[in-house]
């Protein structure tokens, strides 16, 4: 049975730590619900830079594990990314991709090559220092904790059903520019102005 | 007459700007990164700007990430700047024109400062951009003005002062800046 990306994503944020996270498109709603007021940016208004923005933060801050909660429409968009992240090769990025074989925001129609496309394949030709598939819940379990400390780049394609909501069933939130100054300013620490 | 630009000066210039960047950065946060480089150039590889792009590859003080989209290069500055961290975005007008949405989404509506340096390649000597016969050059300058981005050009040795301030017009008006590269660098 497919996974539900609530419970991959209530399960991700109980193990975090100090992760920043990078939701985007269906993992949003849900993310916020779950993670509301955290280290946390979603990418939202330029589909398919969820691996981009996570690859600039991890870069920036290597002090810290960045998660990138990416979508299978999503990473079509900007594919070229996989080959970008693992030239960098950030050793502090992990990159979920929640594969439902559709674009669920916009009507649920088929993504091109629907659940057939294969990602592992894709991270690892790119040169992800590990690539997996993962489909059951169970199994997801036993290796989180491994695969949030492994050496990255890390590619995890997650096999899930329909998340409850999505951007458009679920609007609103944190506008971009005020969860990017938020973040600057939880991660740089502003000096208070006298 | 424009003439090309040596590829030392640019760098050089780059340095100095990522060098006021970082002193800013630290001047008004307690948790500043801690890297020992300068700071970042994030590059889709630009005919034009090719011998700054070959100088540097032997430096140590800036790290330069090729992207395999322009796309790319503007999300990853996008995190870089999150991060607290200075960079620029060298690409050409075509990578431009292929990543319009991006500065819209990151740039113009996240309100984040980013600063491109833009290859004009093809560009006539003799000519100004919005003259030029090439569709490739003719539309840089319009485009820009459509979007509302600043931008001004590189047209000697003497205009690499405006590397340091139109990166610094990108942080005052918390979006993007540009500046043109108006001749093949040397």
């Amino acid at each position: 049975m497919a996974m539900k990306p609530e419970e991959i994503l209530r399960l991700i944020h109980a193990q975090r730590g100090s992760a920043i996270c990078v939701p985007t498109m269906t993992t949003a709603p849900a993310w916020r619900t779950i993670a509301p007021d955290d280290l946390s940016v979603t990418c939202v208004g330029f589909m398919g830079g969820a691996s981009s923005l996570g690859l600039g933060l991890a870069l920036a801050r290597p002090d810290r594990r960045v998660l990138v909660l990416d979508g299978d429409g999503s990473l079509l968009m900007q594919l070229g990314s996989l080959a970008t992240v693992a030239g960098a090769a950030p050793r502090n990025l992990v990159h979920f991709l929640f594969k439902n074989g559709v674009y669920h925001t916009s009507g649920a129609q088929g993504i091109p090559g629907g659940l057939t496309v294969d990602f592992v394949a894709m991270a690892k030709g790119a040169g992800y220092r590990m690539a997996r598939a993962i489909h059951d819940i169970e199994d997801f379990k036993r290796r989180l904790p491994e695969l949030l400390k492994a050496e990255g780049p890390v590619f995890v394609e997650l096999h899930t059903g329909l998340a409850e909501q999505t951007p458009m069933t679920a609007g609103g939130g944190v506008p971009f520019p005020q969860q990017v100054t938020d973040l600057r300013a939880k991660l740089l620490k502003p000096r208070a102005r006298s | 007459m424009p003439e090309s630009i040596p590829a030392t000066l640019i760098i050089d210039t780059l340095k100095d700007t990522f060098r006021e960047a970082r002193a800013a950065v630290a001047a008004e946060v307690s948790d500043p990164p801690r890297h020992s480089h300068l700071g970042w150039i994030l590059s889709v590889p630009d005919t034009h700007q090719k011998s700054v792009l070959a100088a540097l590859d032997k430096e140590e003080q800036i790290r330069v990430v090729t992207c395999a989209t322009e796309d790319e290069a503007t999300t990853i500055a996008a995190g870089l700047h999150i991060g607290g961290e200075p960079c620029v975005l060298m690409i050409q007008h075509a990578g431009l024109y292929a990543s319009v949405n991006t500065l819209r989404g990151v740039a113009i509506d996240g309100q984040i400062p980013l600063f491109y340096m833009i290859g004009l390649l093809s560009r006539e000597k003799d000519k100004a951009p919005r003259e030029s016969r090439h569709s490739m050059v003719r539309y840089c300058e319009p485009l820009l003005d459509t979007f509302g981005v600043p931008h001004a050009r590189l047209e000697g040795p003497d205009d690499v002062h405006l590397i340091p301030e139109y990166y610094r017009l990108s942080r005052a008006r918390k979006g993007p800046a540009a500046v043109l590269v108006g001749l093949e660098t040397i």
